[in-house]
């Protein structure tokens, strides 16, 4: 709301600079976004809080301040000549549906001349943004920039039987507004209406057939009261937000309606001349007695934490134009209509509280006997991102939105979560994997020449009635660049695994590896899982190019919430006190057999500790069907250091069994 | 020989070894000189005790005293040297592997956090350490606990599909995080203390000011007693462990329908301390976060006893707190993920 300085000051002294009242203004309340000198005036954008309408006009503004230095307001002065013929006589106003509109307030003038405006209302209009039209429609703008009531006036001439019905819209009625659309109108809006057809949205916009022109000779002024909640619908519906619904739809002082009506008359007649009718045609079914809140003195210390003399608290009730008579233990407070948003005590501390000055309350801290937590595995989630930190992944934080198409190539099965007003077609559902938007961020950085690249993101996940979360890390590029110390090296298949194997067994995941139902977007013969708990491996490489990402891109998805709540407390194990003998042995295999099988023939005894393979060979002095395979086995006892015979043992025994599998030592 | 001439001849030996030893400078050079005056088949001296048995058995005595003392010299000197040499050996063999300490290290890569979950694991410390507690709720969310518990009104602005995300008439993409306050009060009586950290969604195009998603943190606490005051100081304790000891909190009026009175909360520019620049944009304050004394009608809504409890609630933008800290100008980086940023934390 922009508010001028000069206008201001026609309604209430500021005793001082611009600069000091915008300081002001932001203590109590009215935030000031912009302060600028305007020729030789000053104008304020005010921030008007949704709760607050009486601050859409220089009036209401102009009562804070009063308030705030403690100076009376006053009222816009005009002079109403009225003609001797009654309004009543010759036009005749109805409202069909008093729950929508509490009020209406028509004056008929007859006679007018349109034309241009005088310099001064033009200037003024102008000057807060407003173009201007003609001399009585800009009027009714001005009005409403004083008093926040909105306005319209109609060609009369043009209003069927000279009447005014407040009404629902009729089903298939369809109606021009004053922008040019024309407008299906549906039952649930509420319309101004003539006799025979619909000529304004209520409280949004008036039609174009009974607009004023320069042919108009004869105005009907409306100012009314319409219920906030069915401007809004009415607005949503048509998608048409105006001055006027921004007003009605934040609530509307009912008490104002008439003297907008009167205040408007005189300035048109001022204006436009032509002879306003005796009396306003007030239909007013929504009248009600003014709303009174009690407050209790004890509240001011026990709710805001500070006193306040009830001098002061008296007088903060009467500048705000608030009525307050004391009561044993407060004060009784009637409420003007133009507050629409006082109903509690709450409310009334809110308004001492504010004029006061927030300031002036101590700042004190609560005591408390309980205690602090973070969220049930907060600590299991910390040891993960630290891990995931020493592996070398850096974390990155995505936007939820994907598109159907996208996700449904990640997550064909699952039905996504899909919003009814996305921002873009290709943010129309919420992602129902990490994947995608993992692989944009690969693609942002490769773009801008980082290649060498380690990522993670810990994150949600959505899916039709349900969300949960998931870690997906990602890689490309060198595990280490070249350097003038080392060779370089790519990051690989098994620096995933390795990274992925170390998650699992700080969490005390069980299960193995297999390479069962391999995804469509991993690599067919480079993927992993553990269940359905982790999925691993190498990005198809159709992906790849579709995604340009243009090098092989490595990634693991884990389901966090099931792996942070796997981790068991470590229960120290004692370390062996007698030592451990290593024997190698180098294999000839077949071709098609996997480690896990050989480790499957080798037999199992309490001292055979741990198995290792440290060499892999695929051609050489050998037939080409097998491939040679080194191991190392470590042979331990925890009751005493084995001999050179008890290991020699149990180590033949291993590669018998191993020769009976069909695999002999390289000779 | 007589013992005389015997004697002569060893102090001769004595002069020549003093010269030569001073030439001796390595492992080879000591091994000659020890074996030229003392092995045992051709030294020097050897040779020389070897005439002993020709002297008169009364001039043995002297001479080979002097012969034996000559010996010790020798020995002992060598000894010193054999030290001297091997020392020098040690320190040059160790100056040969010296390395060009100017090069740069080798550096293994290692993780870095988002600044977003810096700030925000930051933030929940700090509450955590003053006795809150972290709790967490959905982000598809329904309206009554996004709006209505809220006490929004059905005519709110917020509630258009302008400004929300909705997945149905009930069903919504949560635009702030205080639908787990409710929940929260729903579940447990009072005295509350919590902390709500999360992702929340507006309808706002993306550009350097905006993000269509972004992160909050909630604050609730309800209690008897519990008055606009505590608000004041709570806020106040936390900006000054956030944000540093100097830092002032103020609290301005304003409107948020689940609070009363509603207050926006700045804080004292961490970047001219107040004395305004560009980031306050002159005025020496920044807008961090929305506060106030929780509503009755919130309380009602989860069957609270509104003559009883009073409670104050308050919340921030974790990418703004962010922004703050680390003089981030473009909320855009956050959700680029480039490494060049994301490697400065």
């Amino acid at each position: 709301m922009k508010i001028s300085l000069s206008w201001l000051k026609e309604f209430v002294d500021v005793v001082e600079s611009p600069e000091q009242l915008r300081a002001r203004l932001t203590n109590v309340g009215l935030a000031v976004d912009a302060l600028d000198a305007v020729g030789d005036d000053f104008l304020y954008e005010l921030d008007i809080a949704t709760n607050r309408p009486d601050c859409l006009g220089h009036v209401g503004v102009a009562r804070e301040v009063a308030a705030i230095y403690g100076v009376s307001l006053r009222m816009p002065k005009f002079e109403l000549r009225e003609g001797s013929k009654p309004a009543a006589d010759v036009f005749s106003i109805s409202i069909d549906d008093p729950e929508q509109c509490g009020r209406y307030c028509g004056r008929y003038i007859e006679g007018v001349k349109i034309g241009p405006s005088p310099d001064w209302l033009k200037n003024r209009l102008e000057t807060l943004g407003v173009r201007s039209i003609n001399n009585v429609t800009d009027v009714t703008n001005y009005v409403m920039l004083e008093l926040s009531q909105p306005l319209h006036a109609f060609d009369a001439n043009t209003l069927a039987k000279r009447r005014i019905i407040v009404r629902c819209a009729r089903s298939g009625e369809k109606m021009t507004t004053l922008d040019g659309v024309e407008r299906n109108l549906n039952p649930s809006m509420l319309m101004i209406a003539d006799a025979d057809r619909s000529v304004a949205v209520a409280g949004v916009m008036g039609g174009a057939p009974t607009e004023i022109s320069h042919d108009t000779t004869n105005v009907l002024l409306e100012s009314a009261n319409f219920n906030p909640l069915s401007i809004r619908k009415t607005s949503r519906a048509l998608g048409l937000s105006t001055e006027a619904s921004y007003r009605f739809e934040r609530g509307a002082d009912i008490e104002m309606a008439r003297f907008a009506c009167d205040r408007a008359a005189a300035l048109i007649q001022q204006v436009a001349g032509g002879t306003v009718y005796r009396d306003v045609i007030d239909v007013f079914p929504g009248k009600r007695q003014p709303s009174v809140v009690q407050l209790r003195r004890s509240r001011i210390q026990s709710f805001l934490g500070g006193a306040v003399q009830d001098a002061i608290v008296e007088r903060i009730f009467q500048r705000l134009g608030f009525k307050s008579t004391a009561t044993a233990d407060g004060w009784s407070v009637e409420v003007p209509s133009h507050r629409v948003d006082i109903a509690l005590e709450e409310d009334l501390l809110d308004e001492i509280a504010r004029q006061y000055g927030f300031d002036k309350f101590p700042a004190t801290l609560p005591s408390y006997a309980g205690y602090g937590a973070g969220l049930s595995f907060e600590a299991e989630e910390r040891l993960l991102r630290n891990r995931i930190a020493g592996q070398g992944y850096s974390e990155v934080i995505t936007i939820a939105f994907s598109d159907e198409q996208t996700e449904r190539r990640f997550r064909a099965n699952v039905e996504p979560v899909k919003l009814l007003n996305p921002m873009a077609e290709d943010e129309s559902i919420l992602r129902t994997s990490l994947v995608p938007s993992m692989l944009r961020s690969l693609q942002w950085n490769l773009n801008r020449g980082m290649r060498d690249l380690q990522f993670y993101e810990l994150g949600k996940v959505y899916r039709n009635g349900s969300e949960g979360r998931w870690l997906i890390l990602a890689a490309a590029g060198m595990l280490r660049p070249k350097s003038v110390h080392e060779a370089e090296r790519s990051f690989n298949f098994y620096d995933l695994k390795g990274d992925v194997e170390d998650v699992l067994q700080v969490f005390d995941v069980d299960g193995g590896f297999t390479g069962d139902k391999p995804l469509a977007y991993y690599h067919p013969g480079r993927f992993a899982r553990v269940g359905e708990t982790v999925l691993f491996g190498e990005l198809h490489p159709e992906y790849t190019e579709q995604f340009k990402l243009r090098q092989r891109v490595y990634i693991a998805e884990l389901n966090v919430d099931s792996i942070l709540r796997s981790r068991r407390q470590p229960q120290v194990e004692v370390m062996p006190r007698f030592p451990s003998i290593r024997r190698d042995l180098s294999l000839l295999v077949d071709s098609g057999v996997t480690y896990s099988q050989v480790l499957a023939a080798i037999p199992r005894s309490k001292e055979l500790v741990k198995i290792e393979p440290f060499d892999r060979v695929e051609s050489g002095p050998f037939p080409e069907s097998k491939y040679s395979l080194a191991i190392s086995l470590w042979y331990q006892s925890n009751e005493r250091t084995l001999t050179d015979a008890e290991v020699e043992e149990l180590h033949s025994g291993v590669l018998t069994a191993l020769a009976a599998k069909g695999m002999d030592q390289r000779k | 020989m007589s013992s005389k001439t015997g004697i002569e001849q060893l102090r001769a030996i004595e002069e020549q070894f003093d010269r030569e030893c001073g030439a001796v400078s390595d492992p080879r050079s000591l091994e000659e000189i020890r074996n030229r005056y003392l092995s045992r088949k051709s030294g020097i001296l050897t040779t020389q005790l070897q005439n002993l048995k020709d002297l008169p058995s009364n001039e043995r005595a002297e001479f080979g005293k002097t012969a034996n003392q000559l010996k010790g010299k020798i020995e002992s000197a060598l000894a010193t040297l054999e030290t001297t040499i091997l020392e020098r050996e040690k320190t040059s063999s160790l100056q040969r592997e010296a390395v060009d300490i100017t090069l740069p290290g080798n550096r293994r890569r290692i993780g870095h956090r988002h600044p977003l979950t810096i700030v925000r694991k930051e933030i929940e410390d700090i509450f955590i350490s003053m006795g809150y507690t972290v709790e967490d709720g959905p982000e598809v969310e329904s309206t009554f606990y996004n709006f209505d518990a809220l006490n929004f009104p059905a005519s709110h602005p917020a509630r258009d599909p302008r400004d929300t995300f909705y997945i149905s008439d009930a069903v919504l993409l949560r635009t702030h995080t205080s639908p787990v306050q409710v929940r929260t009060m729903e579940k447990m009586k009072p005295p509350v203390r919590i902390i709500c950290p999360g992702r929340v969604f507006r309808r706002d195009a993306l550009d350097p000011t905006h993000l269509p998603m972004f992160h909050q943190f909630e604050a609730l606490v309800v209690d008897e007693g519990i008055t606009f005051a505590d608000l004041k100081g709570t806020l106040e304790r936390f900006h000054k462990q956030f944000f540093g000891e100097k830092t002032q909190t103020r609290l301005r009026p304003s409107f948020f329908p689940f609070v009363e009175p509603g207050a926006e909360v700045d804080v004292s520019c961490a970047f001219c301390g107040g004395s305004g620049c560009r980031v306050c944009k002159g005025c020496g304050w920044i807008e961090v976060m929305g506060a106030g004394m929780v509503h009755p009608n919130v309380f009602k809504a989860v069957n609270y006893d509104t003559g009883k409890y009073t409670g104050f609630a308050f919340g921030g933008g974790i990418e703004r707190y962010a922004m703050l800290k680390y003089n981030i100008n473009d909320l855009q980086l956050y959700i680029q993920n480039d490494m060049r940023f994301l490697e400065q934390f």
